[in-house]
């Protein structure tokens, strides 16, 4: 089969919506990866179905200059900034009693974790200190190693603007971990 | 470390893939939108999200005999198998001595650099007799040394089986030691942090009571600190006060004469620790059958007893319970993010300046999940007098 591209789909799209559903299997199961990992596997399958259903409602919005991925990551952004708060909640919950709230039925399932992170929790007060767009740059660099002009175009900022919040984050973080000191 | 790669290790868990389909079918299944979603999000967008549901669910071939996604595997409530374990606690009548025998290994890396080396495994066995009286001695053997996995041995074997080896912290492990049996020692007013036998028995039952008993035990509960400091573990706040926890709910578990009631509360105390989680199924390194229990430690170095940090790397510590027979059967400490770089260290002694460096940590080749140290127990009532 012809593989089209993704703005080939949007535009056939608004004639067949179900060929919609072609973009849903490219693209959810990252997004929702990453949605998870931000706010947890119970708000996970709302946030992506609201931000498919946002995306198909304003498919005509799409003119295809940017890439799909990045427009509709930047759809993404703005349905998990509406809950920058419970984010941020969840971030100090987890700092202050070492369970993460996101991970809440998951690590259980989970025999093979390899990683503990134990300085998580301090990641996680730092992390609750950003605002959402700083949070949401350090984190697409972290989590999704997106360049910085695919987080610039998913934000929709300049360059030089995400290159700034990205140092300011990582300063912060910085600061959180033990052994500021260490050398190495 | 690098505050990206710290990022990066956070809620691995949460960010494996899952597949479309199952995504889709999630989205399909779901009656209408939740709540929240109704009340913000005007009409128009449920049609759109039907419409999306359909597309999605058109779009997806699944075998016509599946209805629904599978289910996760059944999902064990946290702490499930510390309760199990806590059911299960033995209840032998008490013998004569309390017996326990406890073999503590730490793995060394033998070798100049990451790519060549080997791995030695240093064992010490420690024998403790408590009798009912109180009375009590101990024991402790050096066992050999040993390469401590299959590979390591033919690694061992190309370097001449050595007899001995040097450890860059200036140790020497032997691969042979001699085989008697050391004597018993008296060891007068047997405590356990602290806590006499007679103490012990008189511990609640009830994990909750247990917990807030256990909080007001006075004790030098810092992992590392340049004065002594006692205070009870309610002066400790978060990670430092489970640790602390933890640890002597592991003595009671595993090396105390405790009685089977407060054994038990203490599974479930443990239980409601914030950071522990069930692992899942594993054999522990004398092969014996368990579950793996697990709370990550920043240091897994002995409470109270340094006045600077020894350790450069993080870690995870595994308790590994056998939920059947209600016993700790050894605890097991991997690495978390390896030992790197150095740390300065308050002047020593001789007053002149100190480094801790990853050079010289026993772990420095390890990767994460790799086992820097254990150890594994067997207790026992018994009528048979120590040698």
């Amino acid at each position: 089969m012809e593989q089209l591209g993704d703005s080939a789909i949007v535009a056939a799209s608004s004639r067949d919506p179900e060929a919609f559903g072609e973009l849903f299997r490219r693209h959810a199961p990252r997004l929702h990866a990453y949605v998870k990992r931000r706010l947890g596997a119970a708000l996970a399958d709302d946030i992506v179905a609201e931000t498919f259903a946002t995306a198909f409602r304003q498919r005509e919005r799409f003119d295809g200059r940017a890439e799909f991925g990045a427009w509709l990551w930047g759809i993404a952004g703005n349905v998990i900034a509406k809950h920058h708060r419970q984010e941020t909640r969840m971030f100090r919950a987890f700092a202050r009693t070492g369970v993460d709230p996101a991970e809440d039925g998951v690590a259980e399932l989970v025999s093979d974790r390899v990683h503990a992170a134990a300085h998580a929790p301090r990641l996680a007060k730092a992390l609750a200190s950003l605002s959402a767009q700083d949070r949401s740059a350090i984190l697409l660099l972290a989590w999704e190693e997106l360049s910085y002009a695919e987080i610039a175009a998913i934000l929709n900022l300049p360059l030089g603007t995400v290159k700034a919040k990205i140092h300011r984050a990582r300063t912060k973080l910085r600061k959180a971990l033990p052994g500021e000191n260490n050398d190495g | 470390m690098d505050e990206l790669d710290a990022l990066r290790q956070m809620r691995t868990s949460l960010a494996h893939q899952e597949s479309p389909d199952v995504l889709a079918l999630r989205a399909g299944r779901r009656p209408a939108p939740p709540r929240r979603l109704r009340l913000r999000v005007p009409a128009v967008s449920l049609l759109a999200t039907a419409a999306l549901v359909a597309a999605t669910l058109a779009a997806v071939s699944l075998p016509s005999d599946v209805d629904r996604p599978v289910p996760p595997a059944a999902e064990a409530a946290p702490g499930n198998a510390l309760l199990v374990a806590a059911a299960n606690v033995r209840t032998d009548p008490a013998g004569t001595y309390w017996h326990t025998s406890r073999v503590s290994g730490r793995i060394y890396a033998i070798g100049t650099d990451a790519a060549d080396h080997y791995k030695v495994e240093s064992r010490l066995r420690y024998d403790h007799w408590t009798g009912r009286s109180g009375q009590a001695c101990s024991a402790v053997r050096d066992l050999p040394a040993r390469p401590w996995s299959a590979r390591d041995r033919q690694h061992w074997q190309r370097a001449g089986s050595p007899a001995k080896v040097r450890v860059p912290s200036g140790a020497t492990l032997f691969f042979e030691a001699p085989d008697r049996e050391p004597a018993c020692r008296p060891t007068r007013d047997q405590r356990f942090y602290g806590m006499t036998p007679r103490q012990l028995a008189a511990l609640p039952t009830e994990p909750e009571r247990l917990k807030n008993a256990l909080l007001d035990l006075e004790g030098d509960w810092k992992a590392y600190a340049p004065k002594v400091t006692k205070q009870p573990i309610r002066a400790l706040k978060g990670e430092p006060r489970v640790r602390a926890l933890s640890d002597v709910a592991g003595t009671l578990l595993a090396l105390a004469p405790t009685p089977p009631a407060v054994r038990a509360a203490a599974y479930r105390m443990l239980a409601t620790l914030p950071g522990v989680r069930i692992e899942g199924d594993t054999t522990d390194p004398l092969g014996r059958a368990g579950v793996a229990i697990s709370l990550p430690l920043e240091t897994t170095i002995p409470l109270g007893l340094s006045t600077a940090p020894r350790q450069l790397g993080t870690y995870r510590r595994q308790w590994i319970i056998n939920p059947a027979g209600g016993t700790l059967l050894a605890m097991r400490d991997l690495v978390a993010t390896p030992p790197r770089g150095s740390r300065t260290l308050p002047p020593g002694d001789d007053g002149k300046p100190r480094r801790l460096t990853a050079a010289t940590q026993p772990d420095r080749f390890h990767r994460p999940g790799e086992v820097s140290a254990y150890e594994t127990y067997e207790g026992e009532w018994t009528d048979v007098a120590p040698r």
